[in-house]
């Protein structure tokens, strides 16, 4: 699988009923025969060249965060490890439970657990956690991680740990504060799902005297059941067992291997060949991702055994097309580039059905509470096909409506894409597309890890970029604020000019502060239906993965919230 | 001879340190922008401009190439307060990808890369000199023909097909050996042993091909020589014009090329090193490449190079012992 850029981390219930609907073929043991036992290696097998994040304030993907959370750090809440519905339930982790909201959801509390320790045996405090989480306002420093601490809580211009005055300090230790055991956190507006928000390793504890900044990184102290033997980046990272881990004080991980082995920098292909093969210690190993041409080989083959150790799955991504709604200022404009698109013809180009299903919107389905069945656009084909004949329409209208946007289309829009081969074969397509209503692109090539910066960048001129999400927690307040907003950490439709904006921004504003949980889910499914109705982003597709695992691996369920394995529980059978 | 070895390495320092400097406003000059790679998802306009300053990338080019020949000989220090660190001398700056200083990443991986190349040199010099000398030994019979078609097969075919083959072959339909998981030789001698055979293998294979060539048709040339002619009305035994005359003439050109072949292989194998997952500094360079990591793309770069000036003061030294012409030139 070709490394996706993957924003944002956990979704809500990928529920095993949605799992074994969408499962092509494969199966999910779920731990398969005999009983879980303790001893042995686990292995990962994948391509990168490390693990994105390692520090807990900076680790923010799907796979990275069921990684270092089921090992090595702990929060203050957590999913439960459990696979479907369950695994999307929240726990007390480093707190005793899942906190206590008070003054309207303006203020959390989470009491820390009696016997919960860092690696060198010393005790975790509610310092610990206060100077973790203050250490993700660093943003120079402390670069990737969520910023949902920064956003919630009620301190301002905190400049993190390393270059605080007093003050400044002062100030946030009064906005998270600790008394005993107990961390306090005071936000600046309700947040009814806060709990939710400290399942992310943002807040885990961090010992400040072993805070070595950027370098933290590779050298990170454990607070949960194993620790780093060995990392070497290109090579390996080696986890054994934390001695000093107490498992009376931790009710999720059961930590049932001895070590787990990390290796990094295989080749794709060879990955395949190994978990296909299923030989050695490769018996013990588990890979996400799998080639797309061995997508048959695994699923479609009539190898049972194969595919009983595989899964085609939702992962809890969505891709979706941004349009910068400042040059692009016009509805009809907007959707006759939507109904143009042959969105079957670019699924192929990015490897076809495996890859996911065409999206109504941008909450997935599996965002239960949140999600409703959009009303498309009239003219919109189920099929993925293109409607010529509806987006042309749309263009004349757009010629008496707005003629300087549509005449800006016919003279080339900026298209953002990233360099890769996927998306040159993309570009070909969106080429033709709109060169059939008479709309030009004027392609931007971008060397891939530049991509983001570039189109973050406010001063970038593009029309039509790229994006892809997933919630960060259970709430489409992760999805619909984040994407769509001028508040949100990823906006990039520059939607804020549009007529309709300062209605929807108060929309937004009223579904965020709704602690009646239902109630809040139906104004999601209403403000998703409002972007869909504008067209401020072209919804892609709600995306799938297909993983595979040795045969004498257990445990192998994909958790729900990350769409990735819960790693820290896996056993050798 | 101390006079034409110094004469040389001073040429090759001066050549290093122009290399640095073009090597250095190379990168920089390229669009990509270091500061905001290390800037994530959340990445606004004021945290890159933070990070440039912080990173020095805010000041004129000419003074970051200064601070970068100066963090060479004294280190550098980055970040500020409990934040703060250093990459000691000699500094060739600091990965914020792989949050290592870059000379500590090349210290690490090139170990890796050279123990790779060092073997494959071996293999390669023993394979292509051997069969090269005996196709010319024994010119248009069926070891010279033999000898010939491997020479060809083996040019043609790329490395990557190679290194699959092999490696699919061994380590997955026979499973004669393991996955290639590098160890170091001190460490654990036998899993280096079974891990860089198959490597070492795939580039021998492809080198020794172009090297039989050469020695073949450099031997058949020497023969033809007069100075051996005389040897034979001499009445010296075969063997001795073979090896004291013949051989000697003909590795003239191979010393020269393959002490180039071998300084770039240090450079980095970096199709071998994908292949066989081998945490070398090819590998290394790929990834600062596809991420645009600038300093480690200055850092290998100018690790390869200064071996491949090491390599061309050596080979201009071997000239010197094997022909004494040049010497006296």
């Amino acid at each position: 699988m070709t490394k996706r850029r993957i924003i944002g981390a956990v979704s809500f219930a990928l529920a095993a009923s949605v799992l074994a609907a969408a499962c092509g073929g494969g199966s999910d043991s779920g731990g398969g025969d005999g009983e879980a036992k303790k001893g042995g290696t686990i292995r990962i097998l994948t391509s990168g060249e490390q693990i994105a994040h390692l520090d807990p304030q900076r680790n923010y993907t799907g796979s990275d965060l069921a990684f270092a959370g089921t090992t090595m750090h702990r929060s203050l809440t957590s999913y439960k490890y459990e696979e479907g519905d369950a695994g999307s339930e929240i726990a007390g982790d480093l707190a005793t439970d899942t906190g206590t909201a008070s003054n309207e959801g303006k203020t959390w509390a989470f009491t820390l657990r009696d016997g919960i320790t860092f690696e060198d045996g010393s005790a975790i405090t509610c310092a610990d956690v206060a100077y973790g989480v203050s250490r993700s306002f660093a943003t120079d420093v402390i670069t990737d991680g969520p910023t949902y601490a920064i956003s919630y809580i009620d301190v301002a211009d905190y400049p993190g740990p390393y270059t605080a005055t007093a003050e400044q300090q002062a100030a946030y230790d009064k906005a998270v504060a600790c008394e005993g055991n107990t961390i306090t956190f005071n936000l600046k507006n309700p947040v009814a799902d806060f709990n939710y928000t400290t399942t992310l390793l943002t807040f885990s504890p961090v010992p400040k005297a072993k805070d070595n900044g950027e370098k933290y990184d590779m050298n990170p102290v454990s607070s949960g059941p194993y620790k780093i033997e060995s990392y070497e980046v290109g090579k390996s990272l080696v986890l054994v067992r934390n001695e000093n881990w107490n498992a009376d004080s931790d009710e999720l991980r059961k930590a049932y291997a001895d070590s787990i082995v990390y290796e990094f920098g295989l080749e794709e292909a060879t990955i395949d060949e190994r978990m296909i093969a299923d030989a050695g210690d490769d018996q013990f190993a588990v890979s996400e991702g799998i080639q797309p041409e061995n997508l048959q080989t695994i699923f479609e083959n009539g190898d049972e055994a194969l595919k009983a150790r595989s899964v085609d799955y939702y992962d809890p991504y969505v891709s979706y097309t941004n349009l910068n709604n400042e040059n692009l200022s016009c509805y009809e404009v907007r959707k006759a580039i939507y109904l143009a698109l042959d969105r079957e013809a670019l699924r192929k180009a990015g490897g076809g059905p495996y890859t996911g299903d065409f999206a109504d919107g941008f909450v997935k389905p599996a965002l239960a509470l949140d999600y409703a069945k959009s009303t498309m656009p009239e003219g919109y084909n189920t099929d993925g096909s293109a409607n010529v004949e509806a987006a042309k329409a749309a263009v004349a209208e757009a010629e008496t409506k707005c003629p300087d946007v549509v005449a800006r289309a016919k003279s080339g829009l900026n298209f953002y894409y990233p360099d890769t081969p996927t998306w040159q074969k993309s570009l070909a397509i969106w080429q033709d597309n709109l060169g059939a209503i008479g709309f030009k692109l004027k392609p931007e090539a971008v060397e891939p890890s530049q991509y983001w910066p570039t189109v973050m960048n406010p001063e970038t001129d593009y029309d039509i970029a790229r994006g892809g999400w997933a919630p960060d927690w259970a709430n489409a307040s992760t999805v619909i604020p984040e994407l769509f907003t001028t508040g949100g950490g990823f906006n990039l439709t520059r939607n804020s000019k549009d007529a309709d904006y300062a209605e929807f921004e108060g929309l937004v504003n009223a579904a965020k502060v709704n602690l009646d949980r239902v109630a809040q889910g139906k104004q999601w499914q209403e403000l998703n239906q409002y972007v869909v109705d504008r067209l401020w982003a072209l919804p892609g597709s709600f995306l799938k993965a297909q993983s595979i695992w040795g045969s004498k691996v257990g445990n192998t369920f994909q958790w729900g919230p990350f769409g990735a394995f819960c790693f820290g529980n896996l056993y050798v059978k | 001879m101390l006079l034409f070895v110094t004469r040389r390495i001073l040429f090759a320092l001066a050549l290093l340190l122009a290399v640095s400097f073009f090597t250095y406003m190379l990168f920089a000059m390229l669009p990509a922008d270091p500061a905001a790679l290390t800037c994530g998802k959340n990445c606004k306009p004021e945290i890159i401009e933070a990070n440039r300053v912080r990173l020095g990338y805010d000041k004129p080019l000419l003074e970051q190439y200064w601070l970068f020949i100066k963090g060479f000989f004294v280190g550098r220090d980055y970040g500020v307060g409990a934040a703060a660190f250093s990459c000691p001398a000699p500094s060739l700056g600091y990965s914020f990808s792989q949050h290592e200083c870059v000379t500590t990443l090349i210290a690490r991986t090139f170990p890796v890369t050279f123990y790779l190349s060092l073997g494959a040199f071996i293999l390669w010099m023993t394979l292509g000199i051997g069969l090269g000398t005996i196709a010319a030994l024994k010119r248009g019979r069926w070891q010279d023909r033999a000898a010939t078609t491997f020479s060809a097969v083996g040019v043609s075919l790329p490395t990557f097909y190679i290194g699959l083959l092999v490696l699919f072959s061994f380590c997955i339909w026979l499973r004669i050996l393991p996955f290639p998981s590098y160890e170091s030789p001190f460490e654990d001698p036998l899993s280096f042993l079974t891990t860089m055979i198959l490597p070492w293998t795939t580039l021998a294979v492809l080198s020794a091909a172009g090297y039989t060539r050469l020695t073949r048709n450099g031997m058949l040339e020497a023969m033809n020589e007069d100075f051996v002619r005389l040897g034979i009305a001499k009445g010296l035994r075969r063997r001795t014009i073979i090896r004291k005359y013949v051989l000697r003439s003909a590795l003239v050109p191979i010393v020269t090329i393959a002490g180039l072949d071998f300084a770039a292989l240090l450079g980095g194998a970096i199709i071998t090193e994908s292949v066989f997952s081998l945490p070398g500094m090819g590998r290394m360079s790929i990834r600062a490449v596809v991420e645009s990591d600038l300093p480690v793309l200055v850092g290998t770069t100018m690790t390869a190079a200064v071996f491949i000036v090491l390599a061309n003061v050596v080979v201009d030294v071997l000239y010197g012992v094997l022909d004494p012409r040049v010497r006296s030139k």
